[in-house]
């Protein structure tokens, strides 16, 4: 119990004057007046201090009554037995537990006080209440819905388990604004036990809870709270006596205030600790790791980077999967006549990585059907469509899901019999030699290829000046990807097949344009050709909560068996959906169900790097933006259960009042038996 | 009561003719002859000329030959003299206790000094019509009025009966002592009191007065509260006398209050008996008529006794 007003408990001082008086009381001021005391002074009597103690009973009920009293005028109430009280007063309660179990609750005990947290809530559902039990980490998961069964909601409890998930508030709280919104119940509240990472809260959520909604935070965060953690790790290839040598460089981040010095870092490929190092990590800040380089032999090696202990394991790790680099092999087809004509393109081509681009320029007049073979993009560079290539093959290479680059030119002649291939219809050259000539004014950031360049300062296309081009007028499935300033299209692309083309109206070398001297040329090459190759990186990690689509992935459709990192076996038919969410951190091996002895495909999975982020947010200021009112932020350690403030708690219970009709009672029951007492002897 | 209060006569309220119609049909007979001139219904101590024969005694040398019967020397041939009961008037003296203690009544009634003031009124009265000489003493540590007795005195002893005040703490054995030096003739003394002493006390201080040859009648005049101690609250009991304040219960002192005073009027009873004293115990809620009546009663026994 405890009081809303305790210094009015300095009133219990008051219960002195009873006893005061009890003590000091000899006899009343009534007297009698009698003719003689000459008998009754030979009667003995017994003595005011001896009878005295024969009050007890009375002064304990005046010291009672004054008790009472006082405690009356403190307000008391019961905290923990708010939420109980307001069930029993205020009307039932509907109640969403909302329960953070991603990975940064692993952190010390943040689970087991956020279990014990959501315990206490579930402890204090009344019987006319209904509790919701919502697990939570990217994505919200309703475990058990709108029951008053307290055993079995404990049950769910127990049975919640830690993720490698990442923080996500959002969707938990619009499921619980859901299931609230729904309610018929006349209370309606949402209790979140999280560790608060800022990381969980953009502020650009769409939540907002309805009016009488209240929303109750509980932290169960430390502060502070120091972690080191792997978060990220880049690769470096090279080439050395035609093997593929790879140097790891690790990131190794200190979140906390204090330094850290010789932090233990290894790096583990295919089970095996390659090497091992020590760092020292300014507080707050990163720092690299670089490995001696290895000869990758195989594809899908297993590797991983661990940095030392601490209270987060989870992002001590960190997994990856290295396959040897892959090419994209590009054909580039020109005229011959011009010299220069390929020259900025296969230049351009040359400096790419990722992938990196193996380029074979040819004439026109000497291109065979043979040559698209392990082809994957063909450039036609400003001239005719080949002799070798009309009649159907280049559409067959295209149809099959190869790429096509159409350059326009001034040599640039297309065979009616070809026109499937085209996007759109050829015009004419236009001149726009006579001003500054044009510009590339709109493009169409959407699509894979101009994508990269959204972003402010992501290349300047304005720069460029096209002084000729070709008109090309753009069929009705035909897609523009950009346009110049007068409404030209620049770029247009048309499906084929599986295939892709995509033509670009103007040269890309300098004879009709200055593009091929701009800075943004070599990244709108590389993305051209990467689009039309269709060119996807195996990624060496994935994060928890992505899914990934074997079929794509392996660019296979056959019955397999996946081993998840906790060795669970998951089989997938053919023909189920292949899509695998990868919910654990660690290594996912994919085996075929006909080759189990074969080397497993793997994929890598680690924590979202900002689950390492263990800044708390103010959980006032997330109950506010949700709310749209302040609330008081309980902890987990005491005000689990304070639902409601101390003045609601003290109003509903209305204890006060309670105590006051005792005191009274109390006192008039003394008033009774001093009146019998005082009647039946005056001194005692 | 209310007729007397209207008289002009002082004292006239004491002389309630209720109660004297009901006292007035009995005979107020002295106990003791006293000496008088004055014819009345008392017997005389001494034999004397009257109309009631008494008795023949030989004659003596100096007797007075005109007492002689001549009848029975005729018969007898010897002297005799013939004696005759001679009914004469007696001094009725009231000697009034007027005390602080007598200022208490517990309740509406008359305080003791009130009704003792009507009781020694209404046998003054009495007396009065007996033609015996009244008068009256009032005491409480000392005397504080004397009125000697007289057959004109009536109206002087009904004035102090009036103006009586109980103001001062009494000690009735001293006063009684100094009150045996104010009679050197026998007479009838009624004392009123609530005798708070202690009996052998009052005793040593009556009996000067009983030796005299005095008639003495003793009315003990109680409150019921002082008898009955029936009390309910505890209180402080304050003595009006002595001022002295006590704590009482009276529920754990009734009993044995009641046993004391019980042995103390017993006491009393019994010793003014062995003294040949008439005691009478009248509480003031007590008529006043009846209790007369019956003290009168019981003096015409004794009366008839002697």
């Amino acid at each position: 119990m405890t009081f809303l007003a305790p210094f009015l408990l300095a009133g219990l001082a008051t219960i002195a004057v009873p006893i005061f008086v009890h003590l000091i009381q000899r006899e009343r001021t009534r007297v009698v007046h009698f003719p003689s005391l000459m008998f009754v002074q030979k009667i003995p009597y017994q003595s005011v201090q001896r009878r005295r103690l024969r009050h007890w009973f009375l002064l304990l009920m005046r010291c009672a009554a004054i008790a009472l009293i006082v405690a009356a005028f403190a307000r008391p109430f019961f905290p923990r037995g708010a939420a109980a009280t307001l069930a029993a007063i205020g009307g039932s309660r509907e109640v969403v537990v909302l329960l953070d179990q991603s990975a940064s609750m692993g952190y010390g005990d943040h689970w087991q006080r956020a279990k014990d947290a959501a315990t206490l809530a579930i402890n204090q559902i009344g019987v006319a209440d209904r509790a919701t039990l919502v697990v939570f980490n990217r994505n919200a998961e309703e475990r058990i819905r709108a029951t008053s069964d307290r055993g079995r909601l404990e049950g769910t409890l127990r049975a919640a388990q830690l993720t490698d998930g990442g923080t996500r508030f959002g969707p938990a709280l619009k499921l619980a604004e859901s299931i609230l919104t729904r309610s018929t119940l006349q209370r309606r509240e949402a209790i979140l036990i999280s560790d608060f990472q800022k990381t969980g809260w953009t502020g650009s959520e769409d939540v907002h809870f309805g009016e009488g909604v209240t929303l109750t935070p509980i932290s169960v965060a430390s502060t502070p709270a120091p972690n080191i953690a792997v978060p990220s790790v880049t690769f470096t290839r090279t080439a050395f006596q035609n093997q593929e040598r790879i140097a790891v460089t690790a990131g190794i981040a200190n979140k906390g205030a204090a330094q850290v010095n010789g932090v233990p870092v290894t790096l583990e490929i295919g089970g095996r600790q390659l090497e091992a190092q020590t760092v020292n990590i300014a507080p707050n800040s990163t720092t690299s790791v670089t490995f001696a380089p290895f000869t990758l032999t195989e594809p899908s090696v297993q590797g991983v980077v661990k940095t030392g202990s601490d209270q987060l394991a989870a992002d001590n790790s960190f997994d990856f999967v290295i396959n040897p680099s892959q090419s994209v092999s590009v054909l580039v087809i020109d005229s011959g006549a011009n010299p220069t004509s390929s020259f900025y393109l296969t230049r351009a081509l040359a400096i790419g990585n990722t992938p990196t681009f193996q380029v074979e320029t040819v004439a026109a007049a000497r291109v065979t059907p043979q040559m698209l073979e392990r082809r994957t993009v063909v450039v036609l560079n400003d001239t005719m469509v080949p002799p070798g290539l009309a009649g159907g093959a280049l559409k067959s290479f295209v149809e099959r899901g190869g790429g096509l680059l159409i350059v326009f030119g001034a040599r640039t002649t297309w065979p009616q019999n070809e026109t499937a291939l085209l996007p759109g219809t050829l015009g004419t050259v236009i001149d726009r030699a006579d001003g500054r000539g044009a510009t590339i004014g709109f493009r169409d950031y959407s699509h894979p290829v101009f994508e990269i360049f959204k972003a402010p300062r992501s290349g300047d296309f304005s720069a460029a000046r096209v002084l000729h081009y070709r008109a090309l007028t753009p069929g009705p499935t035909d897609r523009v990807l950009a346009r110049y300033d007068d409404g030209a299209a620049a770029a247009v692309e048309k499906r084929v097949g599986a295939g892709r083309v995509v033509a670009w109206t103007t040269t890309v070398n300098d004879e009709w344009s200055d593009l091929a001297l701009k800075p943004v040329f070599l990244p709108l090459v590389h993305q051209l050709t990467r689009y039309l190759s269709q060119f996807e990186q195996t990624p060496s990690w994935s994060t928890v909560g992505q899914a990934v689509d074997l079929s794509m992935l392996l660019k296979t459709k056959a019955d397999r068996v996946v081993m998840t990192p906790s060795d669970e076996r998951r089989p997938m038919g053919a023909g189920d959906s292949a899509v695998l969410e990868l919910a654990e951190h660690g290594v996912y091996q994919i085996r075929s169900a006909s080759s189990p002895s074969a080397p497993p495909d793997r994929i890598a999975v680690n924590i979202d790097p900002a689950e390492s982020d263990l800044t708390p947010i103010d959980p006032a200021e997330l109950v506010a933006a949700v709310t749209g009112h302040a609330a008081s932020t309980p902890t987990a350690a005491g005000t689990a259960a304070a639902e409601l403030t101390a003045e609601e708690a003290e109003k509903h219970q209305n204890l006060w009042w309670y105590l006051l009709v005792a005191g009274l009672l109390m006192l008039t029951a003394e008033t009774v038996v001093a009146n019998r007492l005082s009647t039946k002897e005056r001194f005692t | 009561m209310a007729a007397s209060e209207q008289s002009s006569m002082p004292g006239a309220r004491f002389v309630d003719p209720k109660i004297l119609m009901r006292v007035g049909n009995l005979e107020l007979l002295a106990k003791t002859v006293v000496d008088g001139f004055i014819n009345g219904l008392h017997r005389a101590p001494f034999f004397g000329a009257s109309i009631d024969f008494a008795e023949h005694r030989g004659y003596v040398p100096g007797d007075d030959i005109r007492r002689v019967d001549w009848r029975l020397y005729a018969r007898t041939d010897r002297y005799y003299i013939k004696q005759y009961e001679a009914d004469t008037n007696t001094n009725f003296t009231i000697l009034f206790d007027v005390s602080k203690s007598m200022n208490f009544t517990s309740g509406d009634g008359p305080t003791k000094l009130e009704y003792g003031s009507f009781l020694a009124a209404c046998l003054g009265y009495l007396a009065t019509r007996q033609r015996d000489r009244v008068g009256i003493l009032t005491f409480d540590q000392n005397i504080v009025t004397h009125v000697p007795p007289s057959a004109k005195h009536f109206n002087q002893v009904l004035h102090v009966l009036d103006r009586a005040a109980a103001e001062r703490p009494g000690q009735l054995s001293v006063a009684l002592h100094q009150v045996a030096e104010h009679f050197n003739r026998r007479g009838i003394l009624l004392l009123i009191s609530d005798f708070y002493d202690e009996p052998d006390a009052i005793l040593d201080a009556i009996k000067p007065l009983r030796f005299l040859g005095n008639d003495v009648i003793v009315f003990h005049i109680l409150d019921p509260q002082e008898i009955s101690f029936d009390y309910q609250d505890a209180a402080a009991f304050e003595d009006l006398e002595s001022r002295e304040q006590i704590p009482v219960v009276p529920d754990s002192f009734r009993e044995e209050y009641r046993r004391l005073v019980q042995a103390h009027i017993e006491t009393l009873r019994r010793k003014f008996s062995e003294q040949r004293i008439d005691y009478a115990q009248i509480t003031t809620t007590e008529p006043l008529d009846r209790a007369l009546f019956s003290y009168l009663s019981s003096r015409g026994k004794l009366m008839r006794v002697r």
